[in-house]
C-alpha cells in the first residue's frame, strides 16, 4: 500500500494535493465537482446496461399494458381495457387463486421444513452434517432438472415412485395419475418446488442457530433444561432472524417461479397449474398477446412490491 | 452443542432427509441401468445390471454438447462481466461524491425485487427490432444488467467496513479517484467480488426463461433439457444422463462454495458476537 502511494505521489508531484489549503467546505465542493467525471466514468457501463435491461423494460411493460397487441398487427391504444379483460377472464382469476395457494404453501412448506430440520440439527450439528448436505444439494440442482426428477416420481402407472410406494404398503387403491388430474397436479407441483427450496431456509436458519452465544446454552444446560426445552425456549426464538430472511427470500422466489411449472406441467391440465408468472408467459409468448401479458405482469409486480415493501424501505433508509 | 445430544436426533433428521436423498440417487441409478430394467422403476432389484450405454448414446441423440458449450459461454462471459463492472460501481457509490448518487443507488439496489417476467416482454420486442433474437448478446445483456441489482449491494455492503482512512490516504498522496480504486480499494475487495462471481455463475447457468425466449438455434443446457423432458418422452435413461450433465457443473460449484460460505458465515457470526 505504502509503495503504491509513494509511487503515485512521485508521479504527480506537480499537482498540489486536494486536501491542502482552502476552507474545509470549499474542499468538499471542489471534491464533489472533481469526483463527478471519474464517478460517471466508473459507472457508465453499469448505468447503460442497467438502463437497457431494467429501466427501459420496466417502463415499457407499463406502457404496453395500455395497448391491445395481437401478433405483429399494429398496436391499438386500449386504456384500461386489458385490466378490465383480466378481471373478467376466468383463466386469470384461476391464475390468481393458484398463485396465492402456490406462494403460501410453497413458502410455508419449505421454510417450515428447513426450520424444523435446522432446529433438530442445532442440537447435534456433527452427526447431522451429511443429511443437511444432501438437502442443501437438492437446492443446488437446476430447477429444470428438479422438474424431471419429480416427473419420475409422479409417473401415472406403477413405474412412478409414489404409486409404487402406495402399492408397496397396500394402499394401491390410491394410486393415481398425479399430474394428469387437475385436482392433484397443483399439489404435486407445490411439493416438488418446496422440496427443492428447503435447502436455503435450512442453511440460513441453521447459521442463525450457530450464532447463539454458547454461554446462554451452557447456562440453560447447567440449570437442568432438557435438550428439547433448550430447543423450544432458547434456540427456536433466537433463530427468528434467520426465519424472517428465509421467509422473505422464498416468498419472492415462489411469486416469480416459472421453471418447475414449465417442465412439470406447462400450466396444465386445463390451466390448473398456471400462476400469474406463467400466465403472462402463455399469453405473451404462445398467444402473442403482448399487451395483455404485460398487464398480467403488472399485477404480479404489484404483488411482489407488497411482499417486499419492508425490505425496500429498509434498503432505501440504509442507502448512504 | 453443550452436553450430550439425544441419540434420536440424528436418526430423525436422517429419516427426514431420505425424502431428499432418494430422488437424487434415483437419477444417477436410472442413468446407469439399461432402460428395459427400469421400466417398472429404477429401484427394482430383480435384475441388476449396470451399463454406460446411455452415457454414450445421449450425445448423438440430444444436443447436449452444443448446449454445454453455449451454457459455458453465457455463464462465463456474464460472470466475468459482472465481476469486472460491479466493484467499480460499488466503489463510486461508497467513496465518491457526485450528483444523483443516492437516487441512482436507491433505484439500483431496490431493483432486486423485480421478477424476470417484468422485463422479458419489452426486451423481446426490442431484440426483435434490433435483430438480436438468437444472438448471445440478447441473453448476456439482461444477465449482466439484472445482476447489478444485488451485486452492487453486496460489494458496497462489504466496502462499508473498508477503512475510509486508507482511501483518504491514497487521495492525499495524490491518487486520483480512479487510481485510488485500482490501487487501494480493488485489491482488497477480491473476496466479495468472488462471491458475486459464484452467485452470478449459478444464476446464469440455471436460467431458463430468458434463453428460452431470446435464443433459437444455440440454446444453453436448461433449455435443451426442458425441450426433451416432456411428460411423454420414454427415454428415461437418456434423460437421466442429460439431467446430470445439465446440473453437474453448477451443483459442484455450489457445493464447493457452500463450505466456504458456511465457514465464512460462522467466522463472521463468531467475530461479531
Amino acid at each position: 500500500m505504502t509503495d503504491v502511494a509513494l509511487q503515485s505521489r512521485g508521479g504527480q508531484r506537480d499537482t498540489p494535493p486536494a486536501a491542502e489549503g482552502g476552507a474545509r467546505e470549499r474542499t468538499a465542493l471542489r471534491r464533489w465537482i472533481a469526483d463527478a467525471p471519474a464517478a460517471y466514468l466508473l459507472l457508465a457501463p453499469v448505468l447503460v446496461l442497467f438502463a437497457f435491461s431494467v429501466v427501459y423494460p420496466l417502463i415499457q411493460t407499463i406502457w404496453l399494458s395500455f395497448f391491445d397487441i395481437k401478433g405483429l398487427a399494429k398496436p391499438r391504444f386500449y386504456g384500461f381495457g386489458n385490466f378490465v379483460t383480466l378481471f373478467y377472464d376466468g383463466n386469470f382469476r384461476q391464475a390468481v387463486v393458484t398463485t396465492l395457494l402456490w406462494t403460501v404453501c410453497t413458502t410455508a412448506l419449505s421454510v417450515g421444513a428447513g426450520w424444523g430440520i435446522a432446529l433438530l440439527s442445532a442440537l447435534a450439528p456433527r452427526q447431522t452434517l451429511i443429511f443437511r448436505f444432501m438437502i442443501f444439494a437438492a437446492f443446488g440442482v437446476s430447477e429444470a432438472v428438479t422438474g424431471y426428477i419429480w416427473l419420475g416420481i409422479y409417473r401415472p402407472d406403477a413405474s412412478g415412485l409414489l404409486n409404487s410406494l402406495l402399492y408397496g404398503i397396500g394402499l394401491g387403491q390410491f394410486a393415481h395419475p398425479w399430474l394428469g388430474d387437475a385436482h392433484t397436479a397443483i399439489w404435486c407441483l407445490i411439493i416438488a418446488y418446496s422440496w427443492a427450496q428447503t435447502g436455503l431456509p435450512l442453511l440460513l436458519i441453521y447459521a442463525a442457530t450457530q450464532a447463539i452465544s454458547k454461554n446462554v446454552l451452557e447456562a440453560a444446560y447447567v440449570d437442568g433444561a432438557s435438550p428439547l426445552q433448550i430447543m423450544r425456549h432458547i434456540i427456536a426464538p433466537l433463530s427468528m432472524p434467520g426465519v424472517r430472511v428465509a421467509l422473505f427470500i422464498n416468498l419472492l422466489g415462489s411469486l416469480r417461479a416459472f421453471d418447475t411449472i414449465y417442465v412439470l406441467t406447462a400450466g396444465g391440465p386445463v390451466r390448473s397449474t398456471e400462476t400469474i408468472g406463467f400466465f403472462m408467459f402463455r399469453e405473451s409468448f404462445t398467444q402473442f398477446k403482448l399487451g395483455y401479458g404485460a398487464a398480467a405482469t403488472l399485477v404480479l409486480l404489484v404483488a411482489v412490491l407488497i411482499v417486499s415493501l419492508p425490505a425496500i424501505i429498509q434498503r432505501t433508509a440504509g442507502a448512504r | 452443542m453443550i452436553g450430550k445430544a439425544p441419540r434420536w436426533i440424528p436418526v430423525v433428521v436422517g429419516l427426514i432427509s431420505i425424502a431428499w436423498i432418494v430422488p437424487l440417487i434415483g437419477i444417477v441409478v436410472t442413468s446407469i441401468r439399461p432402460e428395459a430394467d427400469t421400466v417398472l422403476g429404477w429401484w427394482r432389484l430383480d435384475h441388476i445390471q449396470l451399463t454406460i450405454d446411455a452415457w454414450i448414446r445421449v450425445w448423438s441423440k440430444y444436443r447436449l454438447g452444443d448446449g454445454f458449450w453455449v451454457s459455458a459461454q453465457l455463464a462465463g462471459i456474464a460472470t466475468i462481466g459482472s465481476m469486472i463492472l460491479t466493484p467499480a460501481a460499488a466503489y463510486a457509490f461508497q467513496f465518491l461524491k457526485f450528483p444523483f448518487r443516492r437516487t441512482l443507488l436507491i433505484i439500483i439496489i431496490n431493483a432486486f425485487v423485480l421478477p424476470q417476467q417484468v422485463v422479458v416482454i419489452p426486451l423481446f420486442t426490442l431484440w426483435r427490432q434490433m435483430g438480436l433474437i438468437d444472438n448471445l448478446l440478447a441473453v448476456l445483456i439482461p444477465y449482466v444488467g439484472l445482476s447489478f441489482a444485488w451485486s452492487i449491494f453486496l460489494v458496497k455492503n462489504f466496502l462499508e467496513d473498508f477503512p475510509k482512512e486508507l482511501v483518504e490516504a491514497g487521495r492525499i498522496d495524490g491518487c486520483g479517484p480512479i487510481s485510488t480504486f485500482f490501487h487501494v480499494v480493488l485489491p482488497n475487495t477480491l473476496s466479495s467480488i468472488f462471491a458475486v462471481g459464484i452467485l452470478q455463475f449459478l444464476f446464469c447457468w440455471n436460467s431458463l426463461l430468458i434463453p428460452l425466449l431470446f435464443l433459437r438455434t444455440e440454446v444453453p443446457l436448461p433449455v435443451v433439457f426442458a425441450q426433451i423432458s416432456g411428460q411423454y418422452d420414454p427415454n428415461w435413461d437418456l434423460r437421466a444422463v442429460a439431467a446430470i450433465v445439465t446440473t453437474i457443473v453448477p451443483l459442484i460449484i455450489f457445493l464447493v462454495f457452500q463450505r466456504q460460505f458456511a465457514g465464512g458465515s460462522l467466522t463472521t457470526s463468531g467475530s461479531k458476537e
